[in-house]
């Protein structure tokens, strides 16, 4: 904490004097921590979100802003053309009234010598209207104007089409002509207009209907994109199961039936695979070469130095201990490496069988009754070599140790596998059981070699997270009990040097 | 005792065989699968030390070949690889016993002893017959408690007796275990430690039977 605080107070003075230095620079970084932060939140959150997330949001996207424009365009064409459609009735009934309307002969008045059959134009403010007018007194208007007038812009001949207020403030949209008539010296302006309600009423029931269907388009077009990305990422789904399986150990390499794209990801990651077990395979064989070449000198030396006095033989003995120790400690290791991240499921009945055999002839020579137990449906992820070298180390202590009878187990328990071996020797004392875990430490002077075996035992247990517990056998020696997790929890390997430094 | 020691490493063979032949064993040495099959089916050993890297073939494939035609003379395999599934295929193929190297010499004579004393049918480490007692762990040999010094001649003669007592031990069979094959006695040299170890045990304890040969007497037992 106290460093932390320091730290903070270093770097505050430091970018003061960076602004009485530099003010470019502090300015820039000014700017930068203007930036909203749930900007760069929300970016990053969309930068690491999962492909089908991506495309989800993408077409959403387009969805939100496509629907809407073309909803805008749809209903500004609808529109355009149910006005047009409404001018041309307008004019149609113009046409109809210009048709009757007569100039009288004597007194040279405007008639309208027949009616233009639509009893909207006599119901009193109904929004039909229409008028005959010669621009200063008045000649005729539809009984629906009854004392109101239609406003007339200043002169315009020909037809017009005008959007005005009526009577009663209603919209209109009014349709005029200004012609002269045979007789009649002033330009007559014929004026026809029609309600805008029901153009409008009809526009806004098209636009609700255009929401609703574009709105259901927009949630079935998502919909059926989902689908479609379901689908379209389903490779990769199957791959990635194909991925975890290739970790679990249930298949050795990357089933390569994949569209095209795909399927060179996986050849090129099976490739890697195939790698990593030959580099693992080539480490430990030359790990297992280096090893076997230091030990007939090493034997040498140890039966050379026997006959050496005790005060020169000491510093030997140790030293060439301190050579086989680390042969043999980093040979275990180079077969170890990669025991856990390749191995597959195993039978162990299968796995164990050879070592199994070859201590029951050995048993046999010995004249100790051999009994095994081993259920053939018992299977763990472990390494073949692994579990022989488990194996092989307890039986043999256990044959090494039995007056007459050793006993082995194989069952399958929850979520593992326990093996038991029991012999009807000595036995152990609790402090013997703990020494002879210890690496190298040897039972007793007769150099029985048990110490490593059981260390070595302690070392996969560790690698595998299984446990160890030595006790008292029903048949009077000793029963090492082993459990095995069906499958390790994590690959070990490389310990304490692949741990980070402890935080200071 | 009388060892076969096949090792190819010239060196560890001959620090081996030195080491050995000072704790009193009868060692004779070869470096080839071939002539160790040859040796083994025509000399009588009471133990072969066979190393498993040979120039002619992996060492099982002899002992396995050996097994089948019922030589079944105890066999310790030597070998620098430790790893199970090696060691599964030594004992498969009939291997009584394993030592890995690199090794201490104390370590291949307590298992040889331990073999050959099994191969009789001993399984307490130290023989009794009567008041006479060898430890097969350390090879000394008392009566009634008192330590006894013998040559070396004597203590292989003595120990393969008691090893096989109460059986009837021939002087041919005596003559194959208990002498190297180069340097075989006349009749007159096991006479003469015959008597020799009459004399320090007493004459009754080694009976001898015109004829047939010689055998090791449970005085205590009889009295």
């Amino acid at each position: 904490m106290k460093n932390q605080n320091s730290k903070g107070q270093d770097s505050k003075a430091q970018s003061s004097k960076g602004q009485n230095s530099k003010g470019q620079d502090s300015k820039g970084s000014v700017l930068k921590r203007w930036r909203p932060r749930w900007i760069s939140r929300w970016g990053e959150r969309l930068r690491l979100a999962p492909l089908g997330a991506r495309l989800l949001v993408a077409s959403l996207l387009l969805v939100i802003v496509l629907l809407p424009l073309a909803g805008v365009g749809l209903s500004y064409t609808f529109r355009q053309s149910a006005t047009a459609s409404f001018d041309t009735r307008l004019e149609s009934l113009l046409n109809a009234l210009l048709a009757g309307i007569q100039v009288d002969s004597i007194g040279q008045r405007l008639q309208l010598n027949r009616s233009l059959g639509d009893a909207r134009f006599d119901r009193v403010y109904s929004g039909w209207y229409w008028q005959v007018s010669n621009g200063s007194d008045l000649t005729l208007t539809s009984r629906s104007l009854w004392d109101q007038r239609l406003p007339i812009p200043e002169h315009q001949s020909g037809l017009a089409v005008y959007e005005v207020e009526g009577p009663r403030d209603d919209d209109l949209r009014m349709i005029e002509r200004g012609l002269r008539l045979p007789g009649h010296q002033d330009v007559i302006h014929v004026a026809l207009a029609g309600s805008t309600a029901e153009l409008n009423h009809e526009v806004e029931r098209f636009e609700r209907l255009l929401i609703v269907s574009l709105a259901t388009f927009g949630v079935l077009l998502l919909a059926g994109l989902a689908l479609q990305m379901r689908w379209g990422l389903a490779p990769l789904r199957r791959m990635s199961a194909n991925l975890r399986a290739v970790e679990e150990g249930d298949i050795e390499r990357l089933d390569t039936q994949l569209p095209v794209e795909l399927k060179e990801l996986a050849l090129a990651m099976n490739g890697v695979l195939e790698r990593d077990r030959r580099l693992i395979e080539r480490g430990r064989a030359a790990a297992g070469n280096l090893a076997h070449a230091l030990k007939t000198p090493v034997s040498v030396l140890k039966t050379l130095s026997e006959r050496f006095p005790e005060a020169q033989r000491q510093p030997i003995n140790t030293e060439l201990a301190r050579i086989d120790d680390a042969v043999r400690h980093h040979l275990a290791r180079a077969s170890a490496a990669g025991g856990v991240a390749f191995s597959g499921r195993v039978s162990i009945g299968d796995a164990i069988a050879p070592v199994v055999q070859g201590l029951a002839r050995l048993a046999e020579r010995r004249g100790i009754r051999f009994d095994a137990d081993i259920d053939p449906n018992a299977a763990a992820r472990i390494d073949p070599q692994d579990i022989q070298e488990l194996t092989g180390n307890l039986l043999e202590n256990a044959l090494r140790w039995a007056d007459s009878r050793v006993s082995f187990s194989v069952s399958r328990v929850s979520q593992g596998v326990r093996l038991r071996i029991e012999d009807d020797g000595p036995g152990m004392t609790r402090a013997q059981g703990e020494s002879a875990l210890a690496r190298g430490v040897r039972l007793d002077a007769r150099g029985s070699g048990s110490g490593l075996g059981l260390a070595i035992v302690e070392d996969l247990m560790m690698l595998y997270g299984g446990t160890l517990r030595l006790e008292r056998a029903a048949l009077g020696g000793l029963a090492a009990d082993v459990w095995l997790p069906a499958s390790p929890v994590s690959a070990r390997i490389g310990d304490t040097a692949s741990q980070p430094p402890p935080a200071d | 005792m009388k060892v076969l020691l096949v090792e190819d490493d010239a060196a560890l063979a001959e620090a081996l065989a030195a080491a050995l032949a000072e704790a009193g064993l009868l060692i004779e040495s070869t470096t080839t699968g071939q002539e160790a099959d040859f040796l083994v089916r025509t000399e009588r050993y009471d133990a072969v030390i066979l190393d498993l890297g040979l120039p002619d073939g992996d060492g099982t494939r002899w002992l396995s070949q050996w097994r089948e035609d019922a030589i079944d003379l105890p066999v310790l395999v030597l070998t620098a690889r430790e790893r199970w599934s090696d060691k599964a295929a030594g004992f498969s193929a009939g291997a009584d016993d394993y030592v890995v190297k690199p090794f201490e010499t104390a370590e291949v004579l307590f298992r040889l002893r331990a073999l050959v004393r099994r191969s009789h049918g001993h399984a307490h480490p130290v023989i009794r017959i009567g008041k006479l007692t060898l430890d097969t762990h350390s090879g000394s040999v008392s009566l009634a408690g008192r330590p006894i010094t013998l040559t070396a001649q004597e203590s292989r003669l003595l120990s393969y007796l008691m090893h096989a007592s109460p059986r009837i031990v021939s002087r041919a069979e005596l003559v194959e275990h208990v002498y190297n094959r180069d340097h075989e006695p006349d009749s007159n040299v096991i006479d003469v430690q015959i008597s020799r170890l009459r004399r320090k045990f007493g004459r009754a304890r080694i009976e001898t039977l015109r004829g047939q040969g010689y055998r090791l007497v449970d005085l205590e037992a009889e009295a």
